[in-house]
């Protein structure tokens, strides 16, 4: 479990995956957790995550402190939302789900591979990296916090952020899949900017259905122990050693991986069935 | 929605990096907790998946004292869950301090909401 969750960290964090999109499979298809469980569990994993990214973040200046704040309003009550109804809704519909997040993930990726230049605006949060690396590569940076964005259409991104927050809750992401593009379509705000602000918020939008989950009985501290501290021995050492690796056939690698997962949720939901 | 004038306070530079630090700390913390909980789980033998022992706020501290794994684990793992609220607390002192009310209000209203999860876990538990 230990070595799952370092090989689920230091693959996401080279790949620019969250956390969740890992474990949960990691979870549910070799250790035989339930699904459920399993999304708490990613939970618990994506707030280390976050929380060590977003301090490199805040102290590089990278993230717009306030827009993160506001934002993390609405996707904290879209999380308890989806928090509250993770528990009324059947498993087989969460693995159909799941299925569906993992084809979405893998079709960015690709779209990653055959545009190599571009950033892609739908990475989920970036991983962490130890803070004595922070401090060494921080270096002059524009403060994040000055950058303006499109205030008129806050109302579009306070809404997409409940919807990020209830995708956050009910499948045990960061959801930074869909908080970076709001925030760099929707509201102007520069990729790497979006970035660091959705790592931000991570935080507060995981703990806010962590809590849920908590509070219900959906943890098993016996399995979240090990596989964080796994999550976060891994994200560390690829945030790290990362750079050393090929990226493009690691992407290949992994978006086949990610749909045979994704084929494989779907079936074990169809048999349970 | 920041238009409030700052006249005194910590600087922006501060305020985040003490923001940061909050982070940075909280995550070392809860880590330590987690590895003593997960050290204590494989010298007892015990194996994960063997399921652990509900949360239960009460017994924390004394399963912490009597060193056995879930307390530290448990205890760990309500850190790291904490620890954002905890930078959103140091958030609302700042912003507090520099005189930017919409933004304690925002804070406020972050807390407010991350409560409301605790209620509605009890509730619906």
């Amino acid at each position: 479990m230990l070595a799952g969750g370092v090989a689920a960290g230091a693959f996401g964090s080279i790949l620019g995956l969250g956390g969740g999109v890992l474990i949960v499979p990691l979870l549910t298809l070799v250790f035989g957790l339930p699904l459920r469980e399993a999304v708490a569990i990613s939970l618990v994993c994506v707030i280390v995550t976050s929380s060590a990214s977003a301090g490199v973040y805040l102290q590089r200046r990278q993230a717009n402190l306030r827009l993160g704040m506001i934002l993390e309003l609405f996707t904290a009550a879209g999380a308890i939302v989806g928090g509250a109804i993770a528990f009324l809704i059947d498993e087989r519909l969460l693995a159909v789900l799941f299925a569906g997040l993992l084809v979405y993930v893998a079709a960015t990726m690709l779209r990653g591979i055959r545009m190599p230049a571009t950033a892609s605006a739908t990475d989920d949060e970036t991983p962490p990296v130890p803070a004595g690396d922070a401090v060494a590569a921080a270096g002059p940076a524009e403060p994040a916090t000055n950058l303006d964005y499109d205030r008129r259409r806050m109302p579009a991104a306070a809404l997409g952020s409940v919807g990020a927050g209830i995708a956050s809750a009910l499948l045990g992401i960061g959801g930074g899949t869909i908080k970076v593009p709001l925030m760099h379509l929707v509201l102007g705000v520069p990729l790497r900017v979006a970035t660091a602000t959705s790592n931000l918020m991570i935080g507060i939008t995981a703990s806010a259905s962590g809590i849920v989950y908590l509070v219900r009985g959906g943890i098993d501290a016996y399995v979240a122990g090990p596989t964080a501290i796994g999550v976060f021995v891994g994200a560390s050492l690829g945030s790290r050693y990362g750079h050393r690796i090929g990226q493009r056939a690691l992407r290949v690698l992994f978006v086949v991986v990610l749909l045979y997962t994704a084929i494989e949720m779907l079936r074990r939901s169809a048999v349970a069935a | 929605m920041t238009t409030d004038r700052p006249r005194t306070g910590p600087s922006e530079d501060s305020l985040e990096s003490s923001l940061a630090r909050v982070l940075q700390a909280g995550t070392y913390v809860s880590i330590a907790l987690i590895a003593v909980g997960s050290i204590l789980l494989l010298a007892g033998g015990i194996s994960p998946l063997a399921g652990g022992p509900a949360f239960q706020p009460g017994n924390l501290i004394a399963d912490v004292l009597a060193a056995r794994p879930a307390g530290f684990l448990w205890l760990g793992i309500v850190v790291m869950m904490a620890t954002p609220s905890l930078r959103v607390i140091g958030a609302l002192i700042g912003f507090w301090r520099r005189g930017e009310r919409t933004m304690v209000g925002v804070a406020a209203l972050v807390l407010a909401v991350v409560g409301a999860g605790v209620v509605i876990g009890l509730l619906t538990g």
